[in-house]
């Protein structure tokens, strides 16, 4: 026997669950099948944990630096397993916070692995190895992705740290080897050298946040050098071993030059990999590209009924795509107006210290598409606000078309500045001009003047520097 | 009779409609209506559809309350452009009235009487999304989503049809702005409101502002103090009307006594709300509408029945083929008798009807409608041109339409009308059943369940997949031979599915 819903999602993630919401706002007899918890990666193992271990590292930072403030303090005492206990009872209390959502839009959730077994059908094995059919003329695939392990280097959970070990840690280790710096290196490395370990990152590419505009990447990269991080760019892992409760790496740069180097653990952070096994896509030829499921504008596989959207239909592998994402997909299936997800629209943040947060084109890239360009940059060193609370590293820069004034995009790297750039993301989205965002009013004193003055900057205009 | 009082009527939306209920009303009594507001929405048949102002002006009166029934044509609030005493408008309901009524109350005929007032002027309130009139040279060209516009010029430009393409942009850093779609669309002999952008003060007789191009909160804030966005000045960036602007004129019409009555306006709706309220059970609109389409049938239509036992065989194992070698496909039983009913109307085209009592209407090509069960009744989505299309197009047309049917959000034109009808009750099992006629069309098909049955094939006993169908047809216009030799085709093209590529 089998059930039928007129909707299903696979993965309770922050794509998969908002999926489900819409889906039974608009009146579909929804269903989410999840193998873990509710919430995915994100809520417990992911964006929402690693904030949590983030403010510990940033109380670190602000008592060392208290005696600017006047205070001072002996004997300060840390306990790393209360902040990881912090950290796990957010993501518990954000998971319960979604089964009551479920609950409350009538969402079925059901609790195993599930197997596209045919079109519009799939098989879901449960805890106790027992099989339920459930058909659904629309299912929803939103499996999530995992950390990508490197050729000879296995994931043990003791000594090779994926995501997870590494929010969880029952001691600081005293020597980090960090490997990739994409926002979960980056934010890793700095958590921990907060804490108090001795971390050094390698990067295969030439310089660290590749992602972002090469200005960032160079000011990142200082300010984790000013912080005693150790970087090693355009290197890679030639060899790894664990001996004797030490983790012995030998890394090799461009050059060819070998690197020895001893560390207590290592966390692997070089990429994610989509969750796109086990899912029966080959059986029924489902198209995947890159250890990714390929889709349309509005997240629709090849296969009839079968659609994919977050982390596993490809990147930006971020959460926020991932439930626009979902939201578009399901809207497009109840013949709704829907606009697809541009991804230049989708900004990108990195909780390190300094933060950085970013939206639309780099320098590069809106080059590389033939723009004439307008940059305009502004340093928090100028800026009141930030001198005010100790923290005036990092600049704000702004990309404008300089025949058109559209703000191509925006990259920021200092105080709180992950808060700050969806005023330039709502900017795009609106399709303004420098005209209006100069026109705009930005309360003093503020952070977010500097996103003001570095619009002024970009055509000369700039009041502060 | 005033020429500037507009009638809201009852809209009539498809030939079976001869009633509605009124379901809510998006503007108070006093309010400023635009050309293209929503402004009641109405419970037809099968779902809720909205009326849209065709003209602009001051909602005055509204007489159909929400929960009532109104039958078409009647009279269902009162809409005035520029100025109307309460006389003016009194007179002009009672004449009205002589014609209309509320169903429950009197049950006179829908028709015109002696006097038609709604017609008078103009129906000024008709179903339609349509946007406004395209100016055909200007709707030609390539997807303009590149085009770099404002986004007012954008939506203007959606809402005249106009492609952006074909508009010379002057605005700032070479952006099509509002006023380049104007110019273009006057250009091109099409017509726009305009906003002069100076102040045209106490102008009442020009009561459609919605082109004037101002802040939201303006907007807003107008829409609240009654202030006609005509009669401000436009003194915020890019010649929009701001807050303080609505504020100020409203501050001097006010003074001049140029503003309506606020209180007069309240009287005037106490008085109205007199109107007797159905307090009794009603049926939802669709259940009424299957209730009277049904009965209507089942006591005009002389039906009978012809079953036909046609084997599945060959079409199970196309169908296997076909779905195995598309993955963007899953063609069901169902999608297949589609085809094949589409196929046998063509060469049978005189089961292929619509009839109004009087005349019948043949058509050359079918569209097929499929009963589909949702909460509470069933609507039938209909696949047009069913013969001219493949099935991977006619199967996914059903997917889609069958879950826009269970969220309510098939469009008019998606349920109303169709050739012939197909129901299907095979998935819960059942052998074969009978089905009433769906006017105004002239045959239905009822579907049993495939299942296997002891066969006699030359003279041996074999296991066949067999499914049982049903045609029932309204003798006036189908007679027995013509429904058999229907089924006949039908029969044909199930068995040999190959035929249907002929």
């Amino acid at each position: 026997m089998s059930q039928r819903y007129d909707l299903i999602v696979v993965g309770g993630g922050p794509g998969g669950y908002i999926a489900a919401i819409r889906a039974a706002q608009l009146g579909f007899e929804t269903a989410l099948v999840e193998r873990e918890q509710l919430g995915g990666v994100c809520l417990n193992w992911g964006c929402i944990p690693t904030k949590a271990l983030l403010k510990g590292a940033e109380i670190a930072h602000t008592l060392t630096a208290m005696g600017n403030f006047g205070f001072s303090a002996d004997n300060i005492q840390f306990d790393l397993s209360k902040l990881v206990a912090h950290s796990r009872n957010v993501a518990g209390r954000l998971t319960s916070g979604i089964d009551f959502l479920m609950k409350k839009n009538g969402i079925s959730v059901i609790s195993g692995t599930a197997v596209v077994s045919d079109k519009c059908q799939l098989t879901v094995t449960n805890d106790g190895n027992n099989k339920s059919i459930y058909q659904a003329d629309h299912i929803i695939l939103a499996t999530g992705a995992r950390a990508r392990a490197l050729p000879g280097i296995e994931f043990d959970g003791e000594y090779i740290w994926g995501a997870r070990e590494a929010m969880t840690p029952v001691e600081l280790p005293g020597r980090l080897l960090v490997i990739g710096s994409g926002a979960i290196g980056v934010e890793f490395s700095s958590l921990y050298s907060d804490l108090g370990s001795d971390v050094m990152v390698v990067e295969i590419l030439d310089r660290i946040l590749p992602a972002e505009d090469a200005e960032i990447s160079a000011a990142a990269q200082q300010a984790f050098l000013k912080r005693g991080i150790t970087i090693h760019t355009s290197t890679g892992v030639e060899s790894l071993q664990i001996d004797n409760g030490e983790v012995a790496v030998t890394l090799k740069d461009r050059q060819g030059q070998l690197i020895p180097c001893v560390f207590d653990r290592v966390i692997v952070a070089a990429g994610i990999a989509g969750n796109i096994e086990n899912l029966g896509l080959e059986e029924l030829g489902v198209n995947t590209e890159r250890g990714f499921i390929v889709t349309d504008d509005y997240c629709r596989t090849n296969l009839v009924g079968l659609y994919a959207i977050g982390d596993v239909a490809g990147p930006p592998c971020l959460a926020h795509k991932a439930s626009h994402e979902g939201v578009l997909c399901v809207e497009k299936i109840a013949g709704l107006e829907t606009h697809p997800l541009k991804p230049e629209q989708v900004p990108g943040c990195t909780y390190s210290r300094p933060q950085i947060a970013s939206v639309g084109l780099t320098e590069s890239q809106a080059k590389d598409r033939g723009h004439a360009l307008r940059v305009g940059r502004f340093h928090y060193g100028a800026n009141g606000k930030a001198l005010a609370i100790g923290d005036s590293d990092g600049f704000v820069k702004t990309v404008f078309d300089a025949d058109s004034g559209e703000l191509l995009g925006a990259h920021m790297i200092g105080p709180d500045v992950t808060e700050q750039i969806q005023g330039y993301g709502i900017g795009r989205t609106l399709e303004t001009t420098e005209t209006e965002l100069m026109a705009s009013v930005f309360p003093h004193p503020t952070l977010s003047e500097a996103m003001h003055e570095a619009v002024l900057d970009a055509y000369g205009r700039a009041l502060h520097q | 009779m005033s020429e500037n009082i507009k009638a809201i009527s009852m809209p009539k939306w498809g030939i079976e409609m001869t009633e509605g209920d009124v379901s809510e009303w998006h503007f108070a009594v006093g309010d400023q209506v635009n050309a293209g507001d929503d402004l009641v929405d109405i419970e037809t048949s099968k779902i809720v559809n909205t009326l849209v102002a065709h003209s602009s002006g001051t909602l005055r009166r509204i007489l159909a309350q929400p929960g009532e029934t109104h039958k078409v044509g009647a009279l269902l609030g009162v809409l005035v452009e520029g100025e109307a005493t309460d006389v003016e408008i009194a007179e002009f309901i009672a004449s009205a009235s002589v014609s209309d009524a509320v169903v429950d109350i009197a049950d006179e005929p829908a028709s015109p009487g002696p006097n038609p007032a709604p017609a008078a002027p103009g129906p000024v309130v008709q179903e339609t999304a349509a946007p406004a009139p395209a100016i055909s040279t200007l709707a030609q060209g390539d997807d303009d989503s590149a085009v770099h516009a404002s986004p007012v010029a954008r939506k203007l430009a959606k809402k005249y049809g106009v492609n952006l393409h074909n508009v010379t942009p002057t605005g700032r850093h070479g952006r099509v702005g509002k006023r380049d779609l104007e110019d273009a669309i006057e250009k091109a002999g099409g017509h726009v409101e305009r906003h002069s952008g100076a102040a045209v003060r106490g102008d009442r007789k020009r009561p459609d502002d919605s082109g004037i191009a101002a802040t939201p909160v303006a907007r807003r804030v107008a829409k609240k103090l009654g202030v006609n966005l005509h009669d401000c000045r436009a003194s915020g960036r890019h010649g929009r009307v701001n807050k303080e602007d609505v504020e100020a004129a409203h501050a001097l019409l006010s003074a001049a006594g140029k503003l309506p009555d606020q209180s007069a306006l309240a009287s005037a709706e106490t008085v109205l709300s007199g109107l007797p309220r159905v307090e009794e059970f009603a049926l939802t609109g669709m259940r009424k509408t299957i209730a009277d389409r049904l009965q209507s049938s089942k006591q005009t239509a002389p039906h009978f029945r012809v079953k036909i036992d046609v084997e599945l065989d060959n079409l199970l194992r196309v169908r296997s083929q076909i779905n195995a070698a598309n993955t963007d496909a899953k063609v069901s039983v169902n999608d297949f008798l589609i085809k094949a009913c589409a196929m046998a109307l063509v060469k049978e085209p005189g089961v292929n009807i619509q009839f109004d009592g009087d005349s019948i209407k043949q058509f050359a090509d079918a569209d097929i409608s499929v009963a589909v069960a949702i909460d509470n009744g069933l609507i039938t989505p209909i696949v047009k041109n069913a013969n001219r299309l493949g099935l991977l197009e006619i199967s996914n047309n059903m997917r889609d339409m069958v879950t826009r049917a269970k969220l309510g959000k098939l469009r008019p034109e998606e349920f109303q009308g169709g050739t012939f009808s197909i129901s299907n009750l095979g998935m819960f099992g059942v052998s074969q059943f009978d089905a009433i006629i769906n006017p105004p069309q002239g045959a239905i098909l009822a579907v049993g369940a495939g299942e296997k049955r002891p066969v006699v094939k030359q003279d041996e006993l074999c296991i066949m997949d067999v499914v049982t169908l049903t045609l029932s047809c309204d003798h006036r216009l189908i007679d027995g031979a013509l429904a058999a030799k229907f089924l006949q085709r039908l029969k044909g093209y199930i068995q040999q599915p190959a035929t249907m590529l002929s």
